[in-house]
């Protein structure tokens, strides 16, 4: 019983695909958009150092790009979102990076109603 | 009992307490459930402060290192069984760790994280090389005492300070899905399991031996685990509020390390970045040095082999080569390429799995009369040991259906 249990467990996490199984890919791609512009607006505000500034840019872009890369439906709407994210330069301004979360944030709530 | 000393003891210990999984968990727990996880850090917070005492205890009374009390409690088969596993909880720890200071000091400085990760590697062999091993502890704790920079923004930013204590009391916050509730465990699991991970204990008791503790340091152990350690989780706490304050609402939900440090720079600018930054190098870099040398005194330990960093390097060769090992092993993993965070997850979850094996033999000696002599576990300790022991064995059975079923803490 408690072999089929972890054979199920593992199964599931390793069969799925869909919306429901990029979910927490999108969820991952939101946050790290919020992020992305929140420390453009700290860094406009002059309060984050040059090196930490680029440094973070790199990792939420090495972020943004596995979530991409791990969706099991890239051509979906959220899979385009994810793109225009990544699309965006470097010092995009914070409202333009927060619109694209908005919309990722509204697919992600209505799959979790689903 | 010497003040000066026991000053200096405790605010290594608070300066030591945070390290990467505590960094990362605590951030996450806050933006994802605002206040709610706050008792998890406090209810484990008591837990290492009982193991950490009782090790301590032991060290100085029974003169006997976790790794030995294993070795004679489970017997060669399990001991050889939690020595693996310990070795391998440790190694990803570890890794994670340096990963952690690398990558810290990518967002100092700019410098390519690879190239930190090797420069770091040789800063930390070199180290405990040439110091001595009490002064191993204190650098890296007393200038991880730049992490009070997050207590300080907490108060600035002026937070919900009723919500804050309400968060103490143990709960569930209510209108959460199956989904959501199953992450909530999971990260109460993680918590627990990062602030008593196993190497803490490995270390604080070889140190203890290290440092020639005998009956009359006795209070010192004790003050030194309960008030060094109680104030250090209070570092963890201000991470995790000021990211229920600042991230929550913003939707973010920090997925790199360097997140927490913005903690600081929205109250406080630059300077408030760098110093969060500073205090997360050297309480990373402290732990990482915490993870190889628990390891090295691991698996000495437990073959008998002559151990200790009192002794020079080539008086304990095995020794010395091993923690070299080690580290020249945790290097390897980073420069595999695997995510930082992966490695923080991967560290919880070993752990986890080895805590029960880790807080039995200690227990059980604790309690012994024949060994500790007056020492023994009085009603307080056995209770609270018990206790603690019967969470940690719900915990570790819980921590891989949960890390499985919420793709670890993602949802």
């Amino acid at each position: 019983m408690l072999r089929r249990t972890w054979f199920l467990l593992l199964l599931a996490g390793c069969t799925s695909s869909g919306p429901e199984a990029d979910l927490q890919y999108i969820k991952q791609a939101r946050s790290l958009g919020a992020e992305w512009a929140m420390v453009n607006q700290q860094a406009a505000e002059g309060k984050l150092t040059g090196a930490y500034v680029a440094s973070m840019h790199r990792w939420l872009r090495d972020g943004l790009q596995t979530s991409e890369q791990s969706l099991s439906q890239p051509d979906s709407p959220y899979g385009n979102e994810i793109r225009a994210l990544l699309a965006s330069g470097d010092d995009a301004s914070p409202d333009r990076l927060n619109a694209h979360v908005s919309k990722l944030k509204q697919i992600e709530d209505q799959l979790e109603s689903a | 009992m010497n003040p000066l000393e026991l000053t200096l003891g405790i605010m290594t210990a608070v300066g030591g307490f945070v390290d990467i999984s505590e960094l990362v968990f605590a951030a996450k727990a806050g933006s994802q459930f605002g206040y709610a996880l706050i008792w998890a850090f406090a209810f484990s917070t008591i837990g290492i402060i009982v193991f950490s005492e009782m090790s301590g205890r032991v060290a100085l009374a029974a003169k006997q290192p976790v790794f030995n009390l294993m070795r004679h409690r489970l017997g060669l088969k399990l001991g050889l069984v939690t020595l693996a596993a310990s070795i391998i909880a440790n190694l990803i720890t570890c890794a994670a760790e340096l990963g952690g200071v690398a990558l810290i000091l990518n967002y100092l400085t700019g410098a390519a994280y690879v190239a930190m990760a090797i420069t770091m590697t040789v800063v930390f062999i070199a180290s405990i090389w040439v110091l001595p091993f009490k002064w191993i502890e204190r650098i890296y704790g007393l200038l991880g005492l730049f992490m009070i920079v997050f207590a300080v923004s907490l108060v600035a930013i002026h937070p919900p300070w009723d919500k804050i204590a309400g968060g103490l009391i143990p709960q569930v916050p209510p209108g959460l899905s199956t989904k959501e509730l199953l992450t909530f465990a999971y990260f109460t699991v993680a918590i627990v399991s990062a602030v008593m991970f196993p190497y803490e204990v490995y270390f604080y008791s070889s140190g203890g031996i290290e440092e020639g503790w005998s009956a009359k340091d006795l209070l010192t152990n004790r003050i030194t685990a309960i008030v060094g350690m109680g104030l250090g989780s209070l570092l963890a706490i201000a991470i995790l509020a000021n990211s229920a304050q600042l991230f929550g609402h913003a939707g973010v939900d920090p997925e790199i390390p360097g997140s927490a440090a913005l903690e600081a720079a929205i109250p406080f600018g630059k300077w408030g970045l760098v110093i969060a930054l500073f205090g997360m190098f050297f309480a990373v870099a402290g732990a990482a040095v915490e993870t190889c040398l628990a390891n090295a005194y691991s698996i000495a330990q437990f073959f008998g082999w002559i151990w200790g960093r009192h002794k020079k390097p080539w008086e304990a060769p095995r020794f010395t080569i091993t923690w070299i090992v080690l580290f020249v092993a945790a290097l390897a993993i980073v420069l595999t390429g695997v995510d930082v965070m992966m490695l923080v997850e991967f560290a919880i979850l070993f752990s986890i799995l080895v805590l029960p094996f880790t807080y039995l033999p200690l227990l059980l000696l604790a309690g012994d009369k024949q060994y500790m002599g007056q020492y023994a576990n009085g009603p307080v300790a056995k209770t609270l040991g018990w206790l603690y022991f019967a969470v940690i064995t719900v915990a570790a059975l819980a921590a891989l259906p949960l890390f499985l079923l919420t793709s670890g803490g993602n949802g």
